[in-house]
């Protein structure tokens, strides 16, 4: 149905590869794990080279909504509140970035050069990260849809401000030409030791990689610190979590404050790598939305499952372009591709219950007989399965098996 | 130093300015705004009313409840164009509109919500934004490729253009400025709280959907058919939330983003009525409505908070009366299960 081009080839090599590495019995028990994250950079690191300028890009923009992805499933997946807003954050990260970098000096009264990026990216996570801990606090109040729908109000409203005030952000066209990074010399002569050119497109891919990598590092280091068992604690029973001693509402902030920092990291990146410009409608209510769709798509309370969110972010789109122009035509794929897009995220989340991320984790856990017990089992259970279904379908037929 | 300096300059203007008289001077303005915003409030409350019937027996936060509305009143505009509008026809349509959306959230309901009933809460989410553009992407391939409607007809009870004054010969104080179709809106809305109010307390229907809403279990034990009262309580939803939409069409001309500058006040509006609490859907949206309208036109304090802030500070507004009320003005407090 779909024409793999070599783009996806690759991608599916990699994970072919570093699948086998992870789970075939080739090397020693201890050495898989880290084998395979190997073979998987490895992988990526090579994809640049070989897939063109485009896709590199699309892959650049993918490795900076991995890292709100990992920052909302800090917040959503592993401590249980939930956030449509924040591409808010996303917003303010970006904006800083852009503000302490601008050419034209709109802050020239801190000192009077432009920041380095590297400094700009982390301070646009600070900044989002204050917001964060702003809006933390009043949200511990609010619970479930309340905060979903209140955080949506966030990302709504940030806009309009940013419009309003717009001494130091530009107004409706925001900030244009934000300088991009350039090419550091030393990797340049590296380039030219292997024998070939960084193109700046290279440079702005290994940049966001580079971000990607350390933030995803760090989520693994946090979730498996005391704060991340504080957050699941919490998320799972926040009275329980208060009758052991632990300030529930100080680890629901930090939640907050911590995903807002990635957030804030991830729109510098974003920005410095691959739209170079910001402005108000850059991150709007549907990309916000989006990035929890991602995560729940992925698999929530799980960092893999946040590395695919942000991939399906970048990607669902395209391929479901691709799917419908596929079936329904030229003309009318173009028009209908969001219905694929919908019908797709509808099936993936009544088959894959806890996301790919959890998919995953099960066939991985399957072992020889199991399958075989279910291939022997497959016939009678199909039609079991189908009787369900027809029940269900039929109107007012008797109920089923609901509590 | 020009940041700053805009800042400052920004600070020392005049402490108020309003664009508008202010309502002691001119009470007429006021009060017509005030009827429009009920108006617009009531078309918020009616979409939201859809969404808290559904919350409320399925705890699902329905995202597509615009978009379906939004389907449904496009149907609605074809139906116009094959059988013309006048009269009976415009209440013919208007019937088969609330049959087709009754359908489509039944059929929603037995073939996708049902299958995520079980499975982790937020997944019922990513199922209804699915809905959301899927119904957006069929409205679009089906209508919005060619030309869109211009407008959409009014009911037969009261004109689009003229103000209800027409009908009394009497402004007073200026309530009666409003369009007819307006009040219309207005009278439709109540009519459609008593006859839910009528539903639910009078009939057994009601009750069994009450009971259903509240404990399904239980209501399972006594020999309740739990799960066609969640699918006519998916019926009902979409067939409010149908009214909503053809009675908003008339004033924000049907288009694709139609719905969405409804759904997101309706939302709101869900959450500071409280999300299980239908007649707090209508008062969130009547107030929703009301501050919005009053705050397009008048602007409250100094310069920096002027007209182009009027939809942060409604959002501020809902967002300080959720700390006060964290689950809304009528909404019950979520008892905590040790």
């Amino acid at each position: 149905m779909l024409g793999i081009d070599w783009f996806w080839t690759v991608i599916l090599m990699a994970v072919a590869a570093s699948g086998a590495v992870r789970y075939l019995p080739i090397l020693p028990e201890r050495w898989r794990v880290p084998a395979s994250v190997a073979v998987m950079l490895a992988f990526i690191c090579w994809m640049p080279f070989t897939i063109g300028t485009f896709d590199t890009s699309l892959l650049t923009k993918a490795a900076a909504w991995t890292i709100v992805a990992i920052g909302l499933n800090i917040l959503t997946g592993y401590n249980g509140q939930i956030s449509l807003g924040h591409g808010a954050f996303v917003l303010i990260g970006a904006y800083t970035a852009a503000i302490l970098t601008d050419s034209k000096e709109h802050l020239s009264f801190i000192d009077q050069a432009a920041w380095p990026f590297w400094a700009a990216t982390i301070m646009g996570g600070l900044v989002a990260a204050a917001a964060g801990l702003a809006v933390g606090i009043p949200a511990l109040r609010l619970s479930g849809p309340y905060l979903a729908v209140a955080t949506l109000g966030l990302v709504l409203a940030l806009p309009s401000v940013l419009t309003k005030y717009d001494g130091f952000t530009g107004g409706r066209l925001g900030i244009r030409r934000v300088p991009k990074p350039p090419v550091p010399g030393f990797l340049e002569d590296w380039a030219q030791a292997f024998g070939g050119d960084l193109s700046r497109d290279q440079w702005f891919f290994f940049l966001a990689l580079f971000a990607a990598v350390a933030m995803t590092a760090l989520a693994f280091y946090i979730v498996r610190s005391r704060w991340g068992r504080a957050f699941v604690a919490v998320r799972d029973s926040e009275v329980a979590a208060a009758a052991v001693g632990m300030n529930v509402a100080r680890t629901k902030v930090t939640a907050f404050t911590i995903s807002a920092f990635y957030a804030g990291i991830a729109g510098a990146i974003f920005l410095f790598t691959f739209q170079g410009s910001i402005s108000p409608e850059t991150i709007g209510i549907i990309l916000s939305i989006t990035f929890f769709t991602a995560i729940v798509i992925g698999g929530l309370g799980s960092i893999m499952g946040a590395i695919i969110g942000g991939f399906v972010v970048v990607f669902l789109p395209d391929l479901a372009t691709d799917a419908a122009t596929s079936i329904f035509g030229e003309q009318q794929g173009k028009q209908l591709w969001p219905t694929v897009y919908g019908i797709v995220l509808i099936g993936v989340i009544i088959l894959m219950p806890h996301g790919v991320a959890g998919f995953l984790h099960r066939l991985a856990r399957l072992r020889p007989a199991q399958v075989a017990d279910a291939a022997r089992g497959l016939p009678a259970a199909l039609r079991s399965r189908l009787g369900q279904t027809l029940e269900r379908l039929s109107w007012g037929g008797k109920d089923t098996g609901r509590p | 130093m020009e940041g700053l300096g805009q800042v400052s300059a920004t600070l020392s203007l005049p402490a108020t300015f309003l664009a508008a008289a202010p309502p002691w001077q001119d009470p007429e303005l006021f009060f017509s705004l005030l009827m429009a915003g009920l108006a617009t409030g009531s078309i918020y409350g009616l979409v939201a009313l859809g969404i808290v019937l559904i919350y409320r027996s399925t705890d699902v936060l329905n995202f597509a409840q615009g978009e379906m509305a939004l389907f449904v009143t496009f149907v609605g505009w074809s139906l116009v164009l094959a059988l013309g509008a006048g009269g009976a026809n415009y209440w013919l349509i208007f019937f088969i509109l609330l049959v087709l959306a009754g359908a489509m959230g039944a059929f929603v309901e037995r073939t996708v919500i049902r299958p995520v009933e079980k499975a982790p809460v937020l997944n019922a989410v990513i199922v209804t934004l699915g809905l959301f553009v899927i119904f957006r992407g069929l409205t679009a391939f089906i209508w919005a490729q060619g030309e869109l409607p211009k407008g959409f007809p009014a009911t037969p009870l009261g004109s689009h253009l003229e103000p209800v004054s027409a009908w009394f010969n009497h402004d007073l104080w200026g309530f009666a400025r409003i369009t007819q179709h307006q009040f219309v809106v207005i009278v439709i809305t109540a009519a459609v709280m008593v006859a839910l109010y009528l539903l639910f307390s009078h009939t057994k229907l009601g009750l069994a959907m009450r009971a259903t809403a509240q404990n399904p279990l239980a209501s399972r034990l006594m020999g309740i058919n739990v799960g066609r009262m969640l699918m006519l309580g998916w019926a009902l939803a979409t067939m409010v939330g149908a009214v909503g939409g053809i009675l908003v069409a008339p004033i924000l001309s049907l288009d694709l983003v139609t719905m969405l500058r409804v759904i997101l006040f309706a939302f709101a509006a869900a959450v500071l009525g409280g999300l299980d609490s239908p007649p707090g859907a209508i008062v969130g949206g009547v107030i929703i409505g009301v501050v919005q309208n009053l705050a397009s036109t008048y602007s409250f304090g100094p310069v920096f908070f002027g007209p182009e802030l009027s939809l942060p500070f409604a959002l501020l507004v809902l967002g300080l009366m959720l700390l006060i009320r964290p689950t809304g003005i009528f909404g019950r407090r979520a008892v905590r299960r040790v």
